[in-house]
């Protein structure tokens, strides 16, 4: 609840906070997913997607509206009661849950990879399980204050990606449509993961300082995802061939390989490290709200208890279970399963019923 | 049920508290209501001073004086410096005697201006009063809580037969020095003054720039023991009132023994005493405690210490002097840059070094890391315990230097220069590029102005140089993180502390990274929450006649 009037967000905090929890995990592998898909047409995909996501996002902000002093959680106990609140409670930190989960062991896996070979995957969760307890253990508006200053710290990188470009051929995105619209179509599918996260509109609204804006907000956090995954996934396909693409995991990760100066050799494995943050911006919402809603279903104010609870146990899923890019890809297919439930059939079921609720309602007030 | 039991429990049995549970064997579940009643007595620290255990200190004077005498020779006994005055007024043919401590006043004043009057000049003035002195204040009173006071603050109080009030006159001089410029925080063009340990000469120091009646002094007084004057300098119409009360509050509920010197008191009044950074600003500097005054802040003056605490502080505010307004502005904001960059080098260099050589090698350009590891072919040791073998080398010369005389000082320098370093890499013991790394930190951690930063900065680097010894970059980064999540959670007094980063505040960074021109400026900082903004017209050079 939006009680505390020092717990609020301003509109560039609630844009980068909906484009931080998009943008950084789904990225790394977004270019190969597509042209496996669609080949280099793939961008298309991302921009056809770019309307899904914005006209989901106008739907739960005028869903919100209904509501506008509480979460969705609230709202839904406003409206169908406390029980279906908790409910919705549970449901919400099941799904966060899993968001958090998959993207948080995904980021350890990302270092381990790239940066930490020698290293065991618990010891790297450890080490970023500190920070990212010490960022959400409080409220909302530290968490806006350090994704933005995350943004603007990382928005540098996005250049160094950019010198990549000089090695790239723009031809290789000729002829557009070269398939027809098929497969286009078929790698809208992929998209889902990288742009999981803007549901959290349903939390944020109640926190949001200026609300006549939360539209405006959504469609430019929406909007600055989709700029950049054009910009990384055509760059993607200029600099590889066609067909090379599909051989690399994280194909983005393999062009930064080719920076080289003559005052640093090997660039990309400090830009590793940075890119950290990035991730971290991601996960750090997502973590957020999946202790926020833990904490509404057992009914307790503070959410602190709950981001150890939270740590404690990915770390132990982690020795029970060893992660390997395997087995988080059948988390993350478990996971885009439970994003269409959560972000698109709910909130368009929802926001059908409240439409008709209070049409229900002005027509019973008419009469 | 349990407030029952206690009520019928006797008074002195209640305020122990701890042994109820013993003594009237009680269920054990009740210990736990009445042991958390102990407990919080427990804590309870004893008052810190309890001063006013004399006899009679309860009643007030009666007139008679030779039992106000003894009582006076009862509460400063073994007190050789009481000096008491026995003298007939010629004025009016009374007895009276004259109390106060010989080491604390000023014995001039008394002489011209109270003994001199009472002894040998007749007449009483007309308009009632019975004596007159020529003295400017004085005041009466009849609590002998307020005489001792009095006495202890270098006043002198008169007793007069059949009164039954003491007066009070206002003649203290205690040992002070004279106004100087401030060693620490030196200037180059700035005003070459700074406090001294006086709080109504700092008061005058601020009112000098500043006179305005805006300006508005809340006085309180701390310390159970040795009383100092607090005074909390603002100037009202701007100044955020939400961050008086904060202060107020925290200020009024302290109990101790005595406050030594603002930096105590900025620790009891922080928002956050286990954080890293320090969230009150402490200057010797009148102009800039004036300067953070007219943005709006707080200026907290405590007697008996040469620093003035400035609050709300931001994380930049630590990276200004006032030198940087008194040059060009072009200058100031490539030297407040240049301040920033002497920051992130403090913190990350020496882990930067460590990662690089244990962990990240392969991002040096070949010849670098020939060159590199040709150095290093002969140290024994690993890069982190040569890098923490220098730090805190480092570290020791440099609180050596400080605490040494000066004539003595300049031998470390020389130890520390040849001896330490030249004589360290040609034994073997650490490598060229070791020392070219602590050298540079330790220059860039001397351009943080602020001391109290600069000392936080460099105890930082100790825990990024571990996490780089264990993770390379990834530990840096992960501690970079830490840092960042600890400095956005930091508050002074009740304002973000990451102001204007974050939350951003774009009309601030006009006066944090880099200088605009004045004439820019025209605001004063919204992380102040002021609740006058403007502080400045646009200024125009044709004085706005031309046009627009």
């Amino acid at each position: 609840m939006a009680g505390n009037a020092k717990e609020t967000i301003s509109l560039l905090q609630f844009i980068l906070l909906i484009h931080s929890a998009q943008f950084g995990l789904g990225v790394l592998t977004l270019p190969r997913q597509l042209a496996e898909k669609s080949g280099t047409d793939g961008w298309i995909a991302i921009i056809l997607y770019w309307f899904l996501a914005t006209a989901v996002s106008f739907i739960m902000i005028q869903i919100m509206k209904n509501y506008p002093q509480g979460t969705i959680i609230d709202l839904i106990s406003h409206y169908f009661g406390q029980w279906l609140g908790k409910a919705a409670a549970a449901v919400f930190a099941f799904y966060f849950a899993v968001f958090a989960g998959s993207a948080f062991i995904r980021e350890v896996l990302f270092v381990k990879l790239w940066v930490l070979r020698g290293s065991a995957v618990p010891v790297i969760l450890l080490l970023l399980a500190v920070p990212s307890y010490l960022v959400v253990r409080k409220n909302i508006s530290i968490l806006g204050r350090y994704v933005q200053i995350v943004f603007f710290m990382t928005m540098w990188t996005m250049f160094v990606y950019f010198l990549t470009f000089k090695e790239a051929q723009f031809l290789h995105l000729l002829p557009v449509l070269k398939e027809g619209w098929k497969p286009i179509f078929e790698a809208v599918k992929t998209l889902i993961l990288p742009f999981a996260g803007f549901e959290i509109i349903l939390f944020l609204y109640p926190y949001l300082k200026n609300k006549d804006k939360a539209a405006v907000g959504a469609v430019i956090a929406n909007t600055l995802t989709t700029v950049m995954y054009l910009a990384v996934s055509i760059g993607a396909f200029a600099f590889f061939s066609p067909d090379e693409i599909t051989i690399y995991h994280e194909p983005e990760m393999m062009m930064l390989k080719v920076l080289e100066f003559t005052f640093v050799e090997r660039l990309e494995i400090a830009l590793f490290s940075f890119y950290l943050f990035t991730m971290s911006s991601t996960v750090l919402p997502v973590i957020f709200f999946t202790a926020f809603c833990f904490s509404k279903f057992a009914g307790q104010k503070k959410h602190d208890k709950f981001v150890i609870l939270f740590l404690v146990f990915v770390l132990l899923f982690v020795f029970v279970y060893p992660p390997t890019y395997e087995n988080i890809k059948y988390m993350q297919e478990f996971f885009v399963k439970c994003t269409l439930i959560v972000s698109f059939a709910f909130p368009l079921l929802l926001g059908g019923y409240m439409w008709l609720y209070n049409r229900w309602k002005t027509k019973g007030a008419a009469q | 049920m349990f407030a029952g039991i206690e009520k019928r429990l006797p008074a002195h049995i209640k305020m122990y508290g701890f042994p109820i549970c013993h003594k009237l064997n009680l269920p054990k579940d009740s210990g736990g209501v009445l042991m958390r009643i102990s407990r919080k007595n427990k804590k309870r620290k004893p008052a810190p001073a309890d001063t006013k255990k004399d006899v009679n200190a309860k009643e007030n004077i009666n007139g008679q004086l030779q039992e106000s005498l003894n009582i006076i020779q009862k509460i400063f006994n073994k007190t050789p410096d009481l000096t008491i005055r026995p003298l007939l007024i010629k004025q009016t043919k009374e007895q009276a005697f004259l109390v106060y401590l010989k080491s604390i006043i000023d014995s001039k004043t008394i002489f011209k201006h109270i003994l001199k009057p009472l002894l040998f000049e007749e007449g009483a003035e007309k308009d009632g009063a019975k004596w007159e002195v020529s003295l400017g204040p004085f005041r009466k009173t009849m609590d002998w809580n307020q005489i001792e006071d009095a006495v202890l603050n270098g006043e002198c109080v008169l007793f007069v037969e059949n009164s039954k009030e003491a007066f009070i006159f206002n003649t203290p001089e205690f040992p002070k020095r004279a106004v100087e410029e401030s060693k620490i925080e030196t200037s180059i063009t700035g005003a070459h003054i700074g406090f001294t340990e006086n709080v109504d000469d700092n008061i005058a120091l601020i009112r000098k720039h500043i006179r305005n009646r805006e300006l508005k002094i809340h006085e309180m007084t701390v310390g159970e023991r040795g009383k100092s004057k607090v005074s909390i300098l603002y100037l009202e119409d701007v100044a955020n009132p939400d961050v008086l009360e904060i202060l107020k509050k925290r200020i009024g509920n302290l109990k101790i023994d005595a406050v030594i010197n603002a930096g105590i008191l900025a620790e009891y009044i922080e928002d956050y005493p286990y954080a890293v950074f320090p969230q009150m600003l402490l200057t010797e500097r009148p102009d800039f405690a004036a300067e953070e005054i007219l943005q709006g802040r707080y200026a907290v003056v405590v007697d008996r210490s040469p620093t003035v605490i400035i609050c709300p502080a931001t994380f930049d505010s630590f990276f200004k002097t006032i030198d940087d307004y008194s040059s060009r502005w072009i200058v100031a904001s490539f030297i407040r840059l240049l301040r920033f960059v002497g920051f992130i080098i403090a913190v990350f260099l020496p882990a930067f070094y460590i990662a690089v050589i244990s962990f990240h090698f392969e991002i040096l350009p070949l010849e670098l890391l020939f060159s590199i590891a040709e150095s290093r072919e002969r140290i024994p040791f690993p890069p982190y315990i040569e890098a923490f073998l220098m730090e805190l080398t480092l570290e020791m010369l440099r609180e050596a230097g400080i605490r040494l005389p000066e004539k003595i000082g300049q031998t470390v320098g020389i130890v520390g220069g040849i001896i330490i370093g030249q004589a360290a890499v040609e034994a073997g013991i650490v490598s060229n590029i070791m020392v070219i790394v602590v050298a540079l930190t330790a220059v860039a951690s001397f351009i943080i102005p602020n001391y109290e930063m600069s000392s936080a900065i460099r105890l930082v680097r100790f825990p990024m140089m571990i996490l780089a010894a264990l993770f390379g970059f990834v530990g840096i980064t992960a501690g970079a993180m830490m840092l960042l999540a600890h400095f956005l959670v930091l508050e002074s007094a009740g304002t973000p502390y990451s102001s204007p980063f974050a939350p951003l505040k774009l009309s601030d960074w006009k006066d944090s990274l880099i200088i605009f021109p004045q004439k820019y400026q025209t605001k004063r900082p919204l992380s102040t929450k002021s609740k006058q903004i403007k502080r400045a017209e646009f200024n125009r050079r044709d004085g706005g006649q031309n046009g627009r």
